[in-house]
């Protein structure tokens, strides 16, 4: 089965992503850019559902930055979700690389089946 | 209530109402510059000075066409409302830009913190709808959903309601009537 790793700072949104995903994905989850860059060193995940605005040294889009910009994680398809939703916000997760970009509110099935399709049924990632 | 009973809590709620009109004057963020009957700028607030960096001395007392055209080389959003009251023309309301700025990185931030709740109320709605769960989880869930909610109001009665205050404030204090501020029914 396919990794996910689900990173947001928000036990109740990793819950729900969680409730959605379970059964078609192996999943994983952090609480903090910082300790997802340590799960993803230990074990590269397919995918990663990426909280903005968290706690600690990084944010979701410097992390993001930071593997797309590493060889070795550039093909991690990595999903932004944030409460963000300005424009430029937007425009700053293309700019880090990002394959999508989910705003909340959103539909937890929907993600389920974006990265079922990405994953599953397509795996050659399009790009945001 | 006799006559003399009703003339003094008149002379009351007058005293408070010129009292709360000063107060915002003073306090407002909101440049604001009275027009007399006469055409000439007659007083201004404040924050005026703050918003055009124009000393009172250089406004008072200067015709309507040059306090136009003075504020015109400015970055200012500018409204002008006209009235009768209290021998006024009219009264300008202006935002700096770097106001403007402030207030719409407060509306972010506070779009931010609604949906954060919202983003797991709608989700669980979701799940629940759609899903098959046992009574314990499900329970799970519907309580969560009821506590976002409640985080969610809390942010409305802290942030909300507080700025629909402000905004009636300064708008009574512009217009000289009360108002409510705009809610957008969508």
């Amino acid at each position: 089965m396919k990794k996910v790793l689900i990173v947001d700072d928000q036990p109740n949104i990793r819950w729900m992503i969680h409730l959605a995903l379970r059964k078609i994905f192996v999943l994983e989850e952090a609480g903090s850019a910082d300790a997802a860059y340590v799960c993803i060193k230990h074990g590269r995940p397919d995918a990663l559902v990426l909280d903005v605005l968290m706690p600690g040294s990084m944010n979701g889009f410097q992390l993001c930055e930071r593997l797309k910009r590493d060889p070795e994680f550039a093909g991690i398809h990595i999903v932004l979700l944030t409460a963000c939703g300005q424009v430029a916000d937007q425009e700053l997760g293309r700019a880090v690389g990002a394959n999508a970009y989910f705003l909340k509110p959103f539909s937890p099935m929907a993600l389920a089946q974006h990265l079922a399709k990405v994953l599953l049924i397509r795996p050659e990632q399009g790009a945001l | 209530m006799n006559t003399q009973e009703s003339q003094e809590m008149s002379a009351t709620n007058e005293r408070l109402s010129t009292a709360a009109l000063a107060a915002v004057w003073e306090s407002t963020p909101c440049g604001i510059a009275a027009i007399g009957s006469d055409g000439n700028v007659r007083a201004i607030n404040p924050a005026f000075e703050t918003c055009t960096g124009l000393a009172s001395a250089t406004v008072l007392g200067i015709g309507e066409a040059d306090f136009d055209a003075l504020l015109g080389t400015l970055q200012l959003e500018r409204r002008r409302v006209e009235t009768s009251a209290g021998g006024l023309r009219a009264v300008h309301y202006l935002r700096s830009a770097e106001r403007r700025r402030t207030d719409n990185k407060a509306l972010a931030g506070l779009s931010a913190a609604l949906r954060e709740p919202l983003a797991s109320i709608y989700g669980f709605a979701e799940l629940l709808l759609t899903q098959d769960y046992d009574e314990e989880t499900r329970h799970s869930l519907a309580t969560t959903v009821l506590e976002q909610a409640e985080a969610m109001s809390n942010v409305i009665n802290d942030r909300l309601d507080t700025r629909q205050i402000e905004y009636a404030a300064a708008a009574q204090a512009l217009t000289g009537s009360p108002q409510r501020a705009p809610v957008d029914h969508k």
